[in-house]
């Protein structure tokens, strides 16, 4: 049973200069209980995946889909009101930087209690004590003074345990994580991204990890979503990804993480170039330019999407039959 | 809180030392004193000698200085030079005019001045933004004297409608009221409008959305009081500046206010008024800043860490 | 937007020579963008605001005018028409006569003359000792900024015009101590924009490779600092010429500045006052110059700020 299933998504977001086509014809699905992990580079289209697909992205950005069928219900078709309803009651978000995703006027109690309140009815003595088990469980030591201070009275870590505090509290279906260890420093990532396993252990919640780093993907995720340019080039369980890829670029992806046994002297593979510019997407695949088996298809046409298992499928010329075969270098 | 508010409070007795001090000084450097014999034609020398040495104008100048301070800490301005009666009873007789038509005109200008820009910033590029851009840029380049000349010759003059001097009716007040908060107006939505807009590109307000708040709670909780925390800072030097009198306005509508007494004071050069009445000014200002320093740590938290 | 994938059956026929690596024109570093430097990308976002170029031009011809007219007009500033008293417009006198037959027109362009020069120079004062403080400040930063922005915190509590009055009546009311009373404390919004933006630069690494290549405090604060900061110290230094224009009207209006017979805006509309009834022509005339000039002023001022950091566009 999918809890999430969204088919050909399209974002475009209308500024000064142009259109910038974010999301380009993207279909993915989220099984209950299951963890995916959308991996990119900044640009890729992959936050503006998510924020569309929950209906959180400003006015002027235009977002239509062929379905968005979230828990047997289609958001495409359900007014604001209805759609507001879910956020923060059956999805719930974490976002990258805890630093500016508190609002610094308000405390800690105030932030925290807000869903608990909204959605659970909860009067103010009830949605504290819900507050404080809610703080215990993400690890947050003495919790009855956390609630009354200010966010800018927290580190790093502590505001991003109570970001992930907010996003439980009324027990969601579904956990949207944007990049939730970015912002933090490395030993403070190691603990988020425990917390975040140890909650996934305990709920029965989806979630869905937004990140650029494969290692936060191997550690978190079951399936694998490789995004670039606005499309998906690649998807598949992390075993396939990491062991079968096929994409070009998700070979790049994977030559830039650094191994364990990498020996001395060997260098990480780093992708040349830089993303494509979204206000003149190329005609052809978005990764052409930047490939180094582009052929003059690449140039020409968007790959179509080959299914290589159940849950296995790329979006490259190179599968075609008339295609050089060519395999993974490391 | 408590060491913010000892430390805004030794900030603004510094403040007040440094004006006394400057104003002192720059009052004694003035070329041809109260009773120098150019003023005063028609007087004997000696006679003027002799009032300036009532007035302890004779001593040297490092001892008139301290005499002033004396009589300042026991809460005494001195003698008005040119007309009868205290700097003190002067004061506590023009104020309340002031008071009353400043009160007025800060009350109206937050009451439009706001909304205003929050109207805008919510329909942004559209009517009420382009009318609330125009009517602000308009605020901002038209002096104030500019407008009470205009507007007392159309509303008083042309139309007749109403009165031009005087406070002994309502109507009275609403051209001076309406001159003096002009420019506020135009300042006050401005700034609501820009720091709103800039409140509402917050992470925090994604935050707040993600969670399910309605648009209405995102902005009257989360945004507004973000961006209303520039308008804050604003108010001090607002309140003090309208209470206190407006030169302008008060000269042309004839209010009995301070600030048409200080101009009148300057052409008389009457000095201690002229001192007095800068003092008082600068505290009410100093007392002013501190309340809406006071303020804005109450409202955000940030601001007494900062200053720590 | 239709994505551009080829149907089944056309994509299985394309011709093998499509499936060859390797394309000539593979440049994945080349980003097709024509390069401009900073000041032309100014230039050409000013050029698109109207309202700024509106008041560029009506500045450049109020300047133009002011200068001009006075040499070629048959009037003089002071020179009486006995015959033509409190006239109105007329093809003789454009803006009519005042109670003593001058003629108006002249006295407003000899009243633009002392509003521009008092607004460029007190600029342009305000200008250096706003960029040497605040830079000194940001640059030297510790105890020596702590200082300076004590002084200013208290310079600034303060309103203006109490330090302008008495400063009048010390100088004596004309166009010199208008100047430096307009001086005393004016330059704060630009210092206080300097200096911030100095302590942001100092620390980029660009100023950091400066210094470890032996460049001294004023080379960096010359070459380095300033120049870069030079956006928001114009914008700030651009609101203060009507800032200065306004005191002066101000300051004449009350019968501080300008001393009759020579005209500012301020002194003619309140010469203007007792008799606006009868001749409201003598009142409104003034009253446009100082209208018109602040706010092409503010344009401008508005128009620069959008085109040097596009950012603060709201």
């Amino acid at each position: 049973m999918n809890l999430l299933e969204v088919k050909n998504l399209n974002t475009s977001f209308h500024i000064g200069v142009g259109t910038v086509h974010a999301v380009r014809g993207i279909s993915f699905h989220v099984a209950q209980g299951e963890s995916v992990g959308i991996v990119g580079e900044s640009g890729s289209g992959k936050s503006v995946t998510m924020l569309s697909v929950t209906g959180l992205l400003p006015d002027y950005a235009e977002v239509s889909a062929d379905t968005i069928r979230f828990d047997g219900r289609e958001l495409t078709k359900l007014s604001r009101k209805e759609v507001r309803a879910l956020h923060g009651s059956e999805i719930g978000m974490i976002f990258q930087d805890p630093m500016t995703s508190l609002n610094p006027l308000f405390t800690v109690e105030n932030q925290l209690t807000e869903p608990l309140k909204l959605h659970r009815r909860m009067d103010k003595r009830a949605a504290r004590a819900r507050a404080l088990e809610l703080l215990r469980q993400v690890d947050i030591p003495n919790p009855e003074a956390r609630l009354k201070q200010y966010p800018h009275e927290l580190s790093g870590g502590l505001r991003q345990r109570v970001m992930i505090a907010m996003a439980i509290a009324c027990e969601p279906k579904m956990i949207i994580a944007d990049e939730p260890t970015t912002a933090l420093d490395v030993t403070i990532q190691a603990q988020i991204l425990e917390l975040l396993q140890t909650l996934k252990r305990e709920s029965n919640a989806s979630i869905i990890m937004i990140t650029h780093d494969m290692g936060v993907i191997a550690s978190m995720c079951s399936r694998i979503l490789v995004m670039y340019g606005g499309a998906v080039c690649e998807q598949g369980d992390v075993r396939e990804i990491f062991y079968g890829a096929k994409h070009p670029y998700t070979w790049g992806l994977l030559n830039s993480i650094p191994k364990v046994h990498q020996k001395r002297g060997e260098k990480l593979v780093p992708i040349v170039g830089t993303p494509p510019d979204m206000l003149q997407p190329p005609a052809g695949c978005p990764f052409s330019p930047r490939c180094r088996y582009c052929m003059p298809v690449c140039r020409a046409y968007m790959p179509p999407v080959t299914a290589l298992s159940d849950t296995h499928s790329v979006a490259c010329h190179l599968m075609h039959p008339k295609a050089p075969k060519i395999g993974r270098e490391d | 809180m408590l060491k913010y508010i000892i430390k805004r409070l030794l900030a603004g007795v510094l403040t007040m030392v440094v004006l006394i001090t400057v104003a002192f000084f720059m009052m004694h450097a003035m070329p041809g004193g109260p009773f120098s014999p150019s003023e005063e034609k028609n007087v004997p020398k000696q006679v003027l000698e002799r009032i300036a040495a009532s007035y302890g104008l004779d001593q040297p100048v490092w001892k008139q200085y301290l005499n002033y301070w004396k009589n300042l800490l026991r809460g005494d301005l001195g003698i008005s030079y040119k007309t009868i009666g205290t700097v003190n009873e002067k004061i506590a007789g023009h104020f309340p005019y002031s008071a009353r038509v400043g009160g007025l005109a800060v009350i109206f200008s937050l009451l439009v001045g706001i909304p205003m820009g929050l109207i805008a910033a919510l329909h942004r590029g559209k009517a009420a933004d382009m009318a609330t851009l125009a009517l602000a840029t308009i605020g901002i380049s038209v002096p104030v004297f500019v407008l009470s000349l205009l507007l007392g010759y159309l509303f008083s003059y042309k139309l007749k409608w109403l009165p031009t001097y005087g406070l002994d009716s309502w109507a009275c007040y609403i051209l001076p009221v309406v001159c003096l908060s002009f420019n506020p107006i135009a300042y006050i939505a401005r700034q609501t409008r820009s720091s709103m807009l800039e409140a509402l590109e917050q992470d925090y307000i994604r935050t707040a959305r993600a969670k399910g708040v309605s648009e209405l709670m995102v902005v009257a909780k989360h945004a507004l009081k973000n961006a209303l925390t520039p308008v804050i800072t604003y108010l001090g030097p607002l309140v003090a500046g309208l209470l206190t009198g407006s030169f302008i306005v008060e000269s042309r509508f004839a209010i009995p206010g301070l600030g048409y007494y200080f101009v009148r004071s300057i052409s008389d050069r009457d000095y201690t008024m002229i001192m007095g009445i800068v003092i008082f000014f600068g505290l009410f200002v100093v007392i002013c800043n501190l309340v809406s320093d006071i303020l804005l740590a109450i409202v955000d938290p940030r601001v007494k860490l900062e200053n720590e | 937007m239709s994505v551009n994938v080829p149907d089944r059956d056309a994509y299985a026929a394309l011709p093998p020579e499509m499936f060859v690596i390797g394309t000539d024109d593979s440049h994945a570093e080349d980003i097709p963008r024509p390069s401009t430097t900073y000041w032309h990308d100014v230039w050409q976002r000013f050029r698109r605001d109207k309202l700024a170029i509106v008041g560029l031009a009506v500045i450049v011809i109020m300047t133009a005018l002011c200068i001009v007219m006075p040499m070629v007009s048959p009037h003089t500033y002071d020179g009486a028409d006995y015959l033509n008293m409190n006239a109105g417009p007329s093809w003789q006198h454009p803006c009519g006569t005042d109670q003593l037959g001058r003629d108006q027109f002249i006295r407003i362009m000899y009243g633009a003359r002392i509003s521009l020069t008092i607004g460029f120079v007190a600029a342009a004062i305000n200008f250096a000792i706003g960029v040497l403080y605040g830079g000194l400040a940001g640059y030297l930063g510790g105890r020596v900024d702590m200082v300076l922005m004590r002084i200013v915190d208290i310079l600034s509590s303060l309103p203006s015009l109490l330090y302008i009055v008495l400063i009048m009546l010390i100088f004596g009311s004309n166009m010199g101590s208008v100047i430096l009373a307009l001086c005393f404390t004016s330059w704060i919004g630009t210092a206080r924009v300097v200096r911030s933006e100095v302590m942001v630069l100092k620390h980029s690494e660009y100023v950091l490779a400066s210094r470890l290549a032996g460049a001294g405090t004023w080379h960096l604060l010359i070459q380095h600092l300033i120049p870069n900061a030079m956006g928001p110290i114009i914008v700030s230094t651009a609101f203060l010429i009507p800032n200065a224009i306004f005191s002066e009207a101000f300051l004449s209006f009350l019968g501080i500045g300008i001393q009759a017979p020579k005209a500012s805006w301020g002194s003619l509309a309140n010469a203007a006052i007792p008799v606006m009834q009868m001749f409201p022509h003598l009142m409104f005339f003034p009253v446009i110059a100082i209208c018109v000039t602040m706010f092409s002023f503010n344009f401008i001022g508005d128009g620069l700020r959008d085109a040097l950091d596009p950012r603060l566009k709201k």
